[in-house]
């Protein structure tokens, strides 16, 4: 299944605006992807992940606009470790309640960091932005098509590692705190530190996804920061399915793809299109595409043997 | 003395605005366990219509009725539409709500147009007072005067009336509440109606307080409310006061003195009521 996907999205594209939309779609598809670590397997519903992925970009962002600092190997880690940090703090305040409080307070502080950004202008470049980032520098020049292959390389990476991550003792245990947070409690574990770590780890991959994003973009504002970007890593989990991992990838795809067809006959009405989708998916495809996906697949395969 | 008296009578009718929106969210959240995302986005389609409806008609009271009729059938629409296909689906029902935002506030750009409206002030409150070498707004006073009267009818319903007792089983144990015989389903219906119903009112009354309404209004408001929920505390009229004044007079409070900060107040007092006392001010557990 897994090897299917990745030898589907290997092969070069021809056309360079493909390539850019795939880009795309791997890189929010990586930011969903871990969104999905805690909030699919850790049952957290976190809306701030856009915030915790702009805290990156803007990292990167500032330290070559700002300061200079180009090399890729520098800024990178800077990004990652900037988007652990934000994690961290922000975890630590939200991790105080659960459920519907968790959410509230991951909105706020998600908020809060769109009111930084939209306010420190001197650093932040204000409402209008960072502009004018160049593709990594990392000791060759970037086409559009080694940008591509470049993110999905960091991108199968990152999914690989995530998926052992939910494979392992850590991952299982992530899911028993979902379940049930007082057996696991009772079996003898931290299910706080569990959640915790959870968040940092998800919030660093997140990071991940910003520093791609600032380079594919080439330009970082508070709109990708804020409540509509959270709301929309959230509704990619969600329709590619949360708890699946890949369903992140999945509700990527499925959205810019959607958004690029919407777009051919009504830009300004995206949104609405955007709403009653996502309504249609939480209300008819329950369980999100991937699992539909997975269970079709399935079908075809028992149905190929007596 | 007078800048004093200016800036708390502003910060007043400003949380009172922040408290009738609030005070919905709060109410729905108790009641039913779910944000609802739309909130916000309530208090603009209030806003917006009824300034429509007033521009047209010329009166700023059929204005008002307009604005609370149309909350009240969304959150109508919103209850039986869609949140009722999703009992015990907490989390389905918030997303739900949250793609509706999307289609209300898409629907606001192509039925008004991108551009901000103006806010309406009735013949009678129009004007203002004299406070020291200041003027101020008879409206604004006007506002803290209805709100504070609303609070007062909300706070009598919630303490002293058989419904407001429901209502406050249905938050504690609706479990239990239904094994008594009480059916929640109405209950949660008209709940969630006039929490919307108010948030519609707030977004007309409040229109003069806030400058206007543009399309931002809806998620601005939506934030805003989820402070005084968790400020406040959740599902009481005591809270949701607690919570929008605080926030609305120290908004205000700050905005004259350090105009910079204004916005960071908000969170200010959010990251210090989450340190010590997680639940809200006055929420309860």
């Amino acid at each position: 299944m897994l090897v299917l996907l990745f030898l589907a999205a290997l092969p070069a594209f021809a056309d360079t605006a493909t390539a850019s939309l795939m880009t795309k779609i791997l890189i929010f598809g990586l930011l969903a992807v871990s969104l999905d670590l805690v909030f699919g397997f850790g049952g957290l519903w976190s809306f701030c992940h856009a915030a915790i992925f702009g805290v990156a970009a803007y990292t990167t962002g500032i330290l070559i606009r700002q300061f200079g600092v180009t090399t890729f190997w520098l800024t990178a880690p800077a990004g990652i470790v900037a988007a652990g940090l934000a994690s961290a703090i922000i975890g630590f305040l939200a991790l105080r309640s659960s459920g519907i409080y968790f959410l509230l307070i991951t909105f706020a502080l998600g908020q809060l960091v769109y009111s930084v950004a939209y306010k420190w202008a001197p650093m932040t470049g204000g409402s209008d932005g960072l502009s004018g980032i160049p593709y990594p520098d990392v000791g060759f020049t970037l086409s559009t098509n080694g940008f591509y292959y470049f993110t999905l390389f960091i991108c199968a990476i990152c999914c690989y590692a995530m998926y052992r991550l939910t494979m392992s003792p850590f991952g299982q245990a992530l899911q028993g705190v979902r379940e049930s947070d007082v057996r696991m409690r009772v079996l003898g574990y931290n299910t706080w530190f569990c959640k915790y770590a959870a968040f940092i780890l998800s919030g660093m991959f997140s990071g991940v996804a910003g520093v791609l994003y600032v380079h594919f973009n080439g330009f970082i504002s508070p709109e990708s920061v804020g409540m509509a970007a959270s709301g929309l890593a959230t509704i990619m989990v969600i329709i590619g399915g949360a708890g699946t991992l890949w369903g992140g990838l999945v509700g990527s795809a499925v959205i810019f793809a959607l958004e690029y067809l919407v777009s051919i006959i009504t830009a300004e009405r995206w949104p609405m299109f955007l709403g009653g989708f996502f309504i249609a998916a939480v209300m008819l495809f329950r369980g999100g595409i991937f699992p539909y996906i997975e269970r079709l697949w399935k079908r075809i395969g028992a149905n190929g043997r007596p | 003395m007078d800048v004093l008296a200016v800036v708390i009578l502003g910060g007043l009718s400003y949380g009172v605005v922040l408290f009738l929106v609030g005070m919905g969210l709060s109410l729905v959240l108790g009641l039913m366990g779910i944000v609802n995302a739309a909130h916000g986005v309530l208090f603009m389609a209030g806003a917006y219509f009824g300034l429509a409806v007033a521009k047209q008609t010329g009166h700023f009271w059929l204005g008002l009725a307009a604005a609370m009729a149309i909350g009240a059938l969304a959150g109508l629409v919103i209850e039986r539409g869609l949140l009722r296909r999703l009992y015990n689906h907490q989390l389905e029902q918030i997303l739900v709500t949250f793609g509706f935002m999307y289609i209300v506030t898409n629907l606001h750009l192509w039925i008004y147009g991108p551009r901000p409206k103006s806010a309406l002030v009735p013949q009678a409150l129009a004007g203002s007072i004299l406070i020291g070498q200041f003027t101020f707004p008879v409206y604004r006073i006007a506002v803290i005067f209805a709100g504070g009267l609303l609070c007062l009818v909300l706070w009598y319903l919630q303490e002293k009336t058989k419904v407001g007792a429901i209502i406050r089983a249905g938050m504690d144990d609706p479990q239990m509440a239904r094994g008594l015989g009480i059916n929640l389903t109405p209950v949660n219906v008209g709940a969630f109606c006039l929490g919307a119903g108010l948030a519609g009112f707030a977004g007309f009354a409040g229109a003069p307080v806030l400058g206007g309404a543009n399309l931002a209004t809806g998620t601005e408001m939506f934030f805003t409310a989820i402070a005084v929920c968790i400020v406040g505390g959740v599902g009481s009229v005591q809270g949701a006061l607690a919570g929008a004044l605080l926030i609305g007079v120290a908004t205000i409070f700050v905005g004259a003195y350090l105009p910079d900060m204004a916005t960071y107040v908000t969170y200010m007092l959010m990251v210090i009521v989450l340190l010590f006392r997680p639940a809200g001010l006055l929420g309860a557990k």
